[in-house]
């Protein structure tokens, strides 16, 4: 009888209840999606076309959060410019900062270029270390994780469907991870450039050495003593690739390839950044297939 | 077809279940006599070893943990400083322009501005925000504004965070979000005097007073806010300032789409209903206002946001009604993250008060705006702002008065998030 009665409430709540998810970039709402599958309706508050630091809080995004049941966030300072506001006026009591329904991925995420003394002298540094771990595939499990640990704390009576899709997709991660290292192997040019550190948790796994930044200091716009400087640097290492975002200006870009002869390879940091990063394996494919050719 | 595969396996479990159920019963009789004797046997042996380790702890005890006992310095909240200075060069001499009118609104006993009043150096204020989430239910936030004369408490209040409902309270000295720049501090402001509607309704410090505000935000696709205020009534401009009948109801409804990934639109209609007092007389003012926001993206760090607002006061005097309304519109480009221009054009559309205490012409008040900003970083801001003031009547002449500013602000400290 008990089991004809959760049996019911199951596949009604199938039917009927469906968590809502904001999430603040379409990476980690992706994951969501995957882990959620049916039980979960996920939408994404910041565009990939823009600056992960500099999304615009619309209003509209309020509406959203206004009914959101969980509220996945990157954290490590990336949401600090735009989120606060949009949490504080959507006076949505679940999604607050210690309510059960707010989480900071980046706390199940071991974080690297941690600085040892943070000065808004040094431009915008997060205190918490480099806070693009979504760059890195490998993390991918640990959000993985996260988020399927916070779904069973929110929606237990389902802890079956999340556990099983959580384990289809960890396998199915682990095989992919297979073939990009595959392809990541093929990599011979290991020295690089880039406009931000942006993409430092994938360079770091797949050992490659970047040399510098475009950007003299985090948040500060080219100079052209820096940028001399960073021709000189490339050419004395004989670096050949320059790995540009998606939403700074390209001019720099361009006129250092053309100082040095290097190579401007334009990396997404989302899924969505650029056209064929249309799902999660394809994101990180590209990455593989612009830096490494 | 999942479904009926799942249910087909929960059957299956249940049946097998059923049949190794009474071996399973045994082997447990048989389990709890045998943890019950270990659990005796563990006892005894607990208490020989607890005994023997009191003594050797009391040698091992070692001063290894040098946390300040008292320290909260994880519990501080938040701060930001923000410093604001302006050089003006103006073609009218400080001393009258202390005292300038703008006809039907403001006469030349009330007016002064709170910023950049002089011609030359100005230094306009210094100014400490701290916010602090207080416990699960309330966020506490306070705006010190300090400038050369005084020290004044620009705003404190405290916000509940966990009302369900979408509802949100707010209690304190705070501003009103009546109208779109009602709410916004000096610095967020994107030209740096007020729009001349609301300095001649309002006045310098625009609807900021004791009171409560409850806001509601509807459970629909669309966003739709609406919101309603109750203050003290300590805005003198519109309202009474000799302590009778002074409180001040403001309500408001806001609602904003997005077209497509770049374009949004914002939109607020906004009332705001008190008492005035004049000869002795308590007699009721209303203020309506209209508002509209478009902001379209073209990046990242590009956009371009034009924003027009339209306010109307219906002032019952003893033997009348006055009623006067204005507008500002302005449009600005951010061309990336260093440089942004804009421009602005205030006007009073309708003033229909008593007007003969002017001798001079008072139609066509008129002003007209041009910036440009240059942020070095996000924290730092220089703007260069050119002014074309026809709305001012000085030592009873109407002076077109023009004014260029540069104006210096800084916000050091907590990061404040960036402004819709």
């Amino acid at each position: 009888m008990i089991k004809i009665l959760l049996l019911t409430l199951t596949l009604s709540s199938m039917v009927f209840a469906s968590l809502k998810i904001e999430a603040t970039y379409a990476t980690l709402g992706d994951v969501a999606q995957k882990i959620g599958g049916d039980l979960v309706s996920v939408h994404v508050l910041g565009s990939g076309k823009y600056d992960p630091h500099f999304i615009v809080p619309k209003p509209s995004l309020l509406a959203k959060l206004r009914r959101a049941d969980l509220l996945i966030m990157n954290g490590a300072g990336l949401e600090l410019g735009w989120l606060p506001p949009l949490i504080q006026s959507a006076n949505n009591a679940k999604i607050q900062n210690g309510a059960k329904g707010f989480l900071d991925i980046s706390h199940f995420v071991s974080m690297i270029d941690v600085p040892t003394s943070v000065s808004r002298g040094f431009g915008d540094v997060h205190a918490e270390g480099n806070p693009h771990y979504t760059m890195d595939p490998y993390v991918v499990p640990d959000i993985a994780n996260a988020i399927a640990q916070k779904l069973v704390e929110l929606d237990t009576d389902n802890r079956a469907t999340y556990e099983k899709n959580l384990a289809k997709f960890l396998k199915e991660w682990q095989n992919y991870l297979k073939t990009l290292d595959a392809k990541m192997v093929t990599c011979k040019d290991k020295k690089v450039i880039e406009y931000h550190e942006l993409f430092n948790y994938f360079l770091k796994r797949y050992a490659y050495k970047s040399f510098g930044n475009i950007e003299p200091l985090p948040g500060i716009s080219p100079s052209s003593k820096h940028t001399i400087a960073l021709i000189n640097t490339m050419k004395k290492n004989s670096i050949k690739i320059i790995l540009q975002d998606v939403y700074h200006e390209k001019n720099t870009a361009a006129f250092i390839a053309d100082k040095t002869g290097a190579r401007v390879a334009v990396i997404p940091q989302d899924i969505n950044s650029v056209k064929e990063a249309d799902t999660l394996e394809h994101f990180y494919d590209t990455i593989a297939n612009r830096i490494c050719r | 077809m999942k479904k009926l595969i799942s249910l087909s396996l929960l059957t299956y479990s249940a049946l097998f279940a059923d049949a190794e159920l009474d071996a399973i019963r045994a082997q447990l009789e048989q389990q709890k006599l045998i943890t019950q004797k270990l659990e005796a046997k563990l006892n005894e042996l607990e208490h020989k070893t607890q005994t023997q380790s009191i003594k050797i702890a009391k040698i091992e005890t070692k001063n290894t943990n040098k946390s300040a006992s008292f320290s909260q310095n994880a519990y501080m909240p938040n701060m930001a400083f923000v410093f604001n200075m302006g050089a003006v060069s103006r073609n009218v001499n400080n001393s009258d322009y202390d005292h300038y009118a703008i006809p039907g609104f403001i006469s030349d006993i009330d007016s002064g501005l709170p910023f950049n009043k002089d011609d030359g150096f100005n230094f306009n204020y210094a100014e400490v925000a701290l916010n602090s989430t207080v416990d699960p239910y309330f966020d506490a936030f306070a705006i010190f504004h300090l400038s050369p004369a005084a020290f004044e408490i620009e705003e404190a209040f405290v916000k509940t965070r966990a009302l369900p409902y979408g509802v949100q309270v707010k209690a304190g000295k705070f501003k009103s979000a009546f109208g779109r720049i009602n709410e916004k501090h000096h610095h967020a402001w994107q030209f740096d005097s007020q729009p001349i509607i609301y300095e001649s309704l309002f006045g310098p410090d625009a609807i900021s007073d004791a009171g409560v505000q409850a806001q509601w935000v509807a459970p629909t696709d669309t966003y739709i806010m609406a919101g309603a205020e109750a203050f003290a009534g300590t805005n003198g401009s519109s309202f009474g300032a000799s302590g009778q009948n002074k409180s001040l109801y403001v309500t408001y409804l806001k609602s904003s789409i997005d077209i497509g990934d770049d374009l949004s639109v914002l939109a607020g209609a906004s009332l705001a209903h008190g008492s005035n007092y004049e000869n002795n007389v308590t007699n009721p003012t209303t203020i309506y206002g209209l508002d509209l926001t478009l902001r379209n993206q073209f990046g990242s760090y590009s956009s371009l946001i034009w924003q027009s607002e339209f306010l109307q006061r219906n002032k019952n005097v003893t033997t009348r009604t006055d009623k006067q309304s204005g507008l500002y519109s302005e449009l600005v480009y951010q061309y990336n993250n260093n440089w942004s221009t804009g421009i602005r054009y205030d006007t009073i559309l309708k003033n229909d008060t008593d007007l003969t205490a002017y001798t001079v012409d008072t139609n066509n008040l008129d002003r007209y705006t041009a910036k440009i900003d240059y942020h070095p970083f996000p924290m730092s801001r220089l703007r260069l702002q050119y002014t074309y003031d026809k709305t001012k009547v000085i030592a009873d002449e109407r002076k077109n008065v023009q004014e260029v500013l540069l104006n210096l602000n800084i916000a050091a400290g907590a990061h404040g998030a960036h402004n819709y």
